[in-house]
């Protein structure tokens, strides 16, 4: 176990590693290079040069890249050219609005799809089976957006029940209600597009339990269904669905951008949205760099959980299942 | 699992077995055609490409002519199918151009991905060793950014241009069918078939290129379908946040982002390019699962959907 942690948190610096790389490169690839962009437009050749210097952008690449990530290490994400503002100052409020957002619709639509697919796994092409499978074909097939657009226009308009955008009424921050107030409509529409995947996989994964040796014999003792059902096969079944959830543990932080830009959430995908098209690359690294912390934590804590779920998995043997 | 049932051959059948036995692809063409949602699917995306190839015979306006007498008008008035957007363009013409868009993106970020990925994922599942580390580690690296996240930064720091969009969105979409290629390959590549190509002397391209991707093709192939389906939501994303297709151009993206500007006016803007945006998708994907049902040697069934379900319940009647 030990030799495990110490292997995969050698790989996840690594991933990161590369990671950091990867994003520095891109901005030093962009036409005109990093002097066109960190550099206010319009100076005079001797001026820039001297804002060039004291960026440190005169230096060699290697040089530059090792202060940032030293910078980087030191909890000093960086400034924005406008107005010079520390850069977590701004990342940090909206990973918290993030969170919340992604939580909610990701708890709501796992206690709603679970259940649900294991469910139709015991009573297939029913009609709550083929319910669930048309939804989750238009849950995959739909563009989020615009799902969200019609909402907005059937609930918020139309019958103006709910409020349109954003996370509070002005004057009202911080008050749960409200919150919560706002957070139907885009709760629903990020809902949907979990429930598909994730009311998908249950099912397949419990038919292909409930197809095997042991149930049969289990059924054949004379068990009653319900404990066939519950303590055989669920049981197995939850393994691979645990490592989903797992799996997507960061889009808690990364998976809203375009969901955010309908409903003006405030949240990190949407600052994103925000300081691309402002062109402010120091946010956009952090960003970058935040989301993939999240990643690489997440898978961890997915491979460790599918250790500690199903004990045939031993982490310590190279090429196992959990490498 | 479902039961399978195999039936016996029909008539028709028969007399093929006796000359040739039906090729993968035949029987698999045969099983899709039983599949009705397939079919619909493959008849929709037809449509639409059609309709995409003869949109300048077809749309009755210039889809970026502006016509600021007549903004916002309701559908069917004026000579216009659809009425007009905010700046009195035909919102009937401006859908048939943006279909051209999005298959284009659709198809050509699939076969491009496809390609990258299946070369990658060929060469680390065939070599193996330092060179399969290599590359798993890149789609570790390329799985841990999210990638509407990439996208977005590069079409940022590079500008929105149309070849931009489609090279970024097939150099973040390869990873699947690399992981999946590779896969196939691992356990391939075991064979014996292989091994005995190897004793007489095939080169390994030629190992990987005449036998072994042939074998791991239906999974691909797939991949490919529900690839399309993925890029034409992934552009209509990215046009929608102002990252994708730009001004004169047109796209069902771009149009949402234009008609939730305009909500208050007219709702219905927005409701025509989301639409034509879930139906294609919709159809794209009733394929790509078609196919993979077709491919599955382990589903035998040649019943149709609504004779399964016919046998499924006598079967179930004489199980109690």
């Amino acid at each position: 176990m030990t030799e495990y942690l110490i292997r995969r948190t050698l790989q996840s610096v690594l991933v990161l590693v590369l990671i950091s790389l990867f994003t520095f490169m891109l901005i030093h690839a962009a036409p005109g290079g990093p002097r066109q962009i960190f550099l206010s437009p319009g100076l005079s050749p001797e001026v820039a040069k001297i804002q060039a210097h004291n960026m440190g952008l005169d230096r060699p690449l290697p040089l530059q890249y090792l202060s940032w990530v030293g910078d980087l290490l030191r909890g000093d994400l960086g400034y924005t050219f406008k107005n010079n503002i520390p850069v977590g100052e701004i990342i940090w409020p909206t990973v918290k609005n993030t969170m919340v957002l992604m939580g909610a619709a990701w708890l709501l639509s796992l206690v709603i799809a679970i259940p649900w697919g294991i469910y139709n796994s015991t009573a297939e092409y029913g009609l709550s089976d083929h319910t669930a499978s048309f939804l989750s074909y238009i849950g995959f097939a739909m563009p989020t957006f615009w799902f969200g657009i019609i909402l907005q226009e059937i609930f918020a308009l139309k019958l103006d029940w709910l409020p349109l955008s954003d996370m509070y009424t002005i004057g009202k921050k911080g008050d749960i209600g409200n919150l919560i107030y706002h957070l139907v409509l885009p709760v629903t529409v990020l809902s949907l597009g979990f429930l598909a995947g994730y009311m998908k996989y249950a099912r397949a994964s419990m038919l292909e339990v409930l197809d095997q040796d042991y149930i049969r014999t289990a059924r054949a003792k004379g068990l009653k269904e319900r404990r066939v059902v519950f303590r055989h096969a669920l049981r197995n079944a939850l393994i691979p669905i645990i490592t989903v959830i797992g799996l997507d543990l960061p889009i808690l932080v990364s998976g809203a951008a375009l969901t955010e830009s309908v409903f003006n959430w405030p949240g990190m995908g949407r600052l994103f949205v925000q300081m691309a098209v402002a062109r402010e690359y120091s946010v956009l690294m952090a960003i970058a760099l935040i989301t993939a912390v999240f990643v690489i934590v997440g898978n961890f804590v997915a491979d460790i959980m599918y250790a500690i779920v199903d004990p045939r998995v031993k982490l310590s043997r190279r090429g196992g299942a959990a490498a | 699992m479902s039961p399978t049932v195999s039936t016996a051959p029909s008539r028709g059948d028969r007399a093929n077995v006796v000359t040739r036995a039906p090729g993968a692809w035949r029987t698999g063409w045969k099983k899709f055609k039983r599949n009705r949602l397939a079919v619909t699917g493959l008849i929709v995306l037809g449509f639409f490409i059609l309709v995409a190839l003869f949109t300048p015979l077809i749309a009755p306006y210039d889809p970026a002519k502006i016509d600021m007498m007549f903004p916002n008008l309701p559908a069917g008035s004026g000579n216009h199918l659809l009425g007009t957007d905010d700046l009195g363009r035909d919102i009937f013409s401006r859908l048939l151009y943006s279909s051209r868009i999005s298959l284009l993106v659709g198809f050509s970020v699939a076969v491009a991905a496809v390609a990258i990925g299946t070369l990658i994922g060929a060469i680390s599942g065939y070599f193996g060793g330092w060179i399969d580390s290599f590359f798993m580690r890149l789609v570790d690296v390329m799985n841990s950014i999210p990638l509407l996240f990439l996208n977005i930064l590069v079409l940022a720091i590079f500008g929105s241009k149309f070849s931009y969009m489609i090279l970024i969105l097939s150099l973040t979409g390869w990873m699947s069918v690399a992981r999946l290629v590779r896969g196939t390959f691992l356990q391939l590549r075991e064979m014996q078939y292989v091994e005995a190509a190897r004793a007489i002397g095939v080169s390994d391209w030629g190992i990987i290129f005449r036998h072994l991707l042939r074998n791991a093709s239906a999974p691909i192939i797939v991949n490919a379908t529900l690839m399309v389906g993925n890029a034409i939501l992934s552009e209509s994303g990215l046009s929608y946040l102002g990252l994708g297709i730009q001004m004169p151009q047109t796209s069902w993206g771009l149009m949402l982002s234009n008609a939730q500007a305009y909500m208050l006016i007219d709702p219905m803007q927005a409701v025509y390019p989301g639409l034509c945006i879930l139906i294609v998708v919709l159809a794209v994907n009733f394929i790509g699962d078609g196919i993979r049902d077709a491919m599955d040697p382990r589903k035998k069934t040649l019943l149709t959907g609504r004779r399964f379900d016919r046998w499924r319940q006598s079967f179930l009647k004489s199980k109690t």
